[in-house]
């Protein structure tokens, strides 16, 4: 019975929910203030990559807060799998020599590819999120290839802490120098060049290291509890 | 200096990222910097409260005005809601002395950041972050007691809260698609009119029952009584009292600057009622005290709302009062109560066994009903005189029902407490310092609040014509002059 009416529910709502999207043009919205960052983000942030200018500056709070949310899930997903830091028996199988040497041969150019979409954020698609993410595979990598190689739980988190604390004092600077929090400052320097964009470039980089180890974090203590 | 209350947000969440790494150094003594941070925060409410004085202000952040950034509103009603959040969560700070978890206070720290978020923003799409922030972190909180219950009752929060901020962020789209905004300020000029048809509604709709999962709005509030009898009693007091309430403003928000049309208020009008009734028969019919209480919110909730529903002054003013009320007596209601998360029957000659405690909780219960002079009868007052100065009359016989049957099951409840009857002594009441000061305090200011009871009204009538001014929420927010490519629409 609870299953019929929770299957009439979800139709019914998929209905509505149809029947509202559907009729809406693609890409014929009015954009009123996608058209003013369009024609004004250059000058005012340096970004040459535009998505960068309105996830950093225009609407850098939301980053912050989405940030913020990540960290929470972690937290609570922490305590829910509690802090059964066992110590490592090494008995868990490797995945084979292969995908162990693989994984090391992987580990180094996955870093520098993660460091690549992190700092060339500002100019090309990708950025703190992204590269996190692949930051945080590469040590997932060596893990799952061989459970030896644990993360150092205490470690990432430091990392996690201090670039956490490197994004919000990026922004209480520019609160201290010209009383607003998380305006760019810094020379915005040339348009498209690697230094440029002021402070955008180092929020990212703070972003990154965070979502990294963040996300490092997750998987030690996943991988504690199903030990 | 209102530009410093952007530090409301800002250092709660510095604390929290920094927190697990202090703790290492700290150790117990790390739950003291979250006492620290909130007294500060009260600090710097204090100091901004006069210089904000009668004309609101606004906050740039990143320095972009206001369509192409985000902006914070600053004006008496949202330092109110500041103000009060900080007192309660400082009350119920959980700050213990063995056994203590750093992550705890990490939640609590991220909630508060939610929740001043939510209450300052003027921004669609930011409160929305800051919504989904409290709610993740309000997961956590949940399931802290590591019961099998509590999960359980966490995991259905999360997911009818998931489903909530699904419908939210849909409203949001759906807005954003048709004006290529989400200013608040910015959509006022446009929404109202401008998107006066089926997908305006739909919009409206899908946000109030977004942000009702929260609001303990009548259809999304199935979750309240499982979570509220099951997860740890200050984290139940802060989201009955603060949390929902926090709900309720941003639907406020909603219903005034952006679709203020006679059929959402109808729509809202509908739901309270509908949420007052059930509520309070729910109530009626529950056998543990705290499922009692949880039921009873619920209710206050849907009263809230037909205030804010009238959407004239005098119902602001009544629901704002609503509000505060139960948002200072919620929590000590539910502290008071959480010792005896039992039967009811089992409660048979409480007053004996631990006299101050029931007593505290009757005079609670009391003014919770709408007994004067206690506090909650002006508020409740207030609504009513509101519903009958717009012909609300079935509205008012339904209210005046409710709280025939509130009474019916509250006067149970004090015939039970009050039985010549025999106590054995492991089900005594025992309230200690723990919880005793924040109940001691709640109630004090409570009862003090009677007072100045005057100027208390005086004040609150300054609000509800501040928060119904449009015009000025608009042209704070915007300068004067820009009516940024209305004509495009």
């Amino acid at each position: 019975m609870q299953r019929w009416t929770t299957i009439l529910f979800l139709t019914g709502l998929s209905i509505v929910l149809f029947a509202i999207i559907t009729p809406l043009v693609l890409g014929q919205s009015p954009m009123l203030v996608g058209k003013l960052i369009n024609a004004s983000a250059v000058n005012d942030t340096g970004a040459a990559n535009l998505v960068t200018a309105v996830v950093l500056a225009y609407r850098g709070l939301d980053t912050l807060g989405e940030l913020a949310i990540l960290f929470t899930a972690a937290t609570a997903i922490g305590i829910i799998l509690g802090t059964t830091d066992k110590t490592q028996t090494t008995s868990s199988p490797t995945a084979g020599f292969i995908v162990a040497t693989a994984a090391k041969v992987l580990f180094p150019l996955l870093l520098v590819f993660a460091l690549y979409i992190i700092l060339h954020g500002h100019l090309t698609p990708g950025g703190g999120f992204q590269g996190g993410a692949v930051l945080a595979a590469a040590f997932f990598l060596l893990t799952l290839a061989d459970s030896g190689n644990n993360i150092k739980h205490k470690v990432t988190q430091v990392i996690e802490a201090l670039a956490g604390t490197a994004f919000i004092v990026l922004g209480l600077v520019s609160f201290a120098l010209q009383g607003v929090f998380l305006q760019p400052w810094l020379d915005k320097g040339e348009l498209g060049s690697l230094f440029s964009a002021g402070s955008l470039p180092l929020l990212y980089l703070a972003l990154g290291l965070k979502v990294g180890a963040e996300l490092a974090n997750l998987l030690s203590s996943l991988a504690n509890v199903e030990k | 200096m209102q530009d410093s209350l952007i530090l409301l947000v800002v250092l709660p969440l510095l604390l929290a990222f920094l927190l697990p790494v202090i703790a290492r150094y700290l150790g117990n003594l790390s739950g003291l910097t979250g006492s620290l941070l909130l007294l500060f925060n009260i600090l710097l409410l204090a100091n901004a409260w006069n210089s904000v004085g009668y004309s609101p202000k606004v906050i740039l952040l990143g320095g972009f005005a206001a369509p192409l950034g985000i902006v914070f509103y600053i004006d008496k009603l949202n330092m109110l809601f500041a103000i009060l959040t900080t007192i309660i969560a400082l009350l119920l700070w959980p700050c213990r002395t063995h056994n203590t978890d750093v992550r705890e206070y990490v939640l609590w720290l991220l909630l508060l950041a939610g929740c001043y978020g939510v209450i300052l923003s003027g921004d669609l799409f930011n409160i929305y972050v800051f919504y989904e922030l409290l709610a993740v972190a309000s997961y956590g909180l949940v399931t802290l007691p590591a019961t099998g219950a509590s999960y359980i009752a966490g995991f259905r929060y999360l997911m009818i809260s998931a489903l909530g901020s699904a419908f939210a962020l849909l409203g949001i789209a759906l807005i954003y698609s048709f004006t290529g905004s989400v200013n608040i300020a910015h959509l006022a000029q446009i929404i109202p009119d401008h998107l006066h048809h089926i997908w305006g509604y739909s919009a409206a709709l899908l946000l109030i029952i977004g942000f009702g999962v929260k609001a303990e709005l009548f259809p999304v509030n199935f979750w309240v009584a499982e979570v509220y009898s099951h997860a740890d009693k200050r984290v139940t007091a802060l989201l009955a009292g603060v949390v929902s309430k926090i709900a309720v403003l941003i639907i406020l928000r909603f219903i005034i600057l952006l679709f203020p049309w006679q059929d959402i208020f109808n729509f809202l009008l509908l739901l309270g009622i509908i949420g007052v009734i059930v509520g309070e028969f729910a109530a009626f019919y529950a056998q543990d005290l705290l499922r009692l209480l949880a039921f009873s919110s619920i209710a206050q909730s849907g009263l809230v709302i037909i205030a804010f529903a009238c959407a004239t002054e005098a119902g602001i003013m009544a629901g704002i009062a609503l509000a505060i009320h139960h948002l200072l007596l919620k929590p000590a209601l539910f502290l008071l109560a959480s010792h005896c998360d039992r039967s009811i029957n089992d409660l048979a000659g409480l007053a004996k066994s631990s006299p101050w405690a029931s007593a505290l909780f009757v005079i609670l219960a009391l003014s919770l009903l709408g007994v004067p002079p206690l506090p909650g009868f002006w508020a409740k007052l207030l609504l009513l005189q509101s519903l009958m100065a717009e012909q609300y009359l079935l509205l008012l016989v339904l209210v005046l029902l409710a709280t025939i049957v509130e009474a019916a099951y509250l006067f149970r409840l004090f015939m039970l407490f009050y039985q010549r009857q025999e106590m054995p002594e492991q089900k005594r009441i025992t309230i200690q310092g723990q919880e005793l000061y924040p109940v001691i305090t709640l109630s004090g200011i409570l009862l003090l609040g009677l007072f100045f009871l005057p100027l208390f009204m005086d004040s609150l009538r300054e609000i509800a014509m501040q928060t119904s001014n449009i015009e000025a929420y608009i042209n704070t927010v915007l300068g004067k002059v820009q009516h940024i490519g209305e004509g495009n629409i």
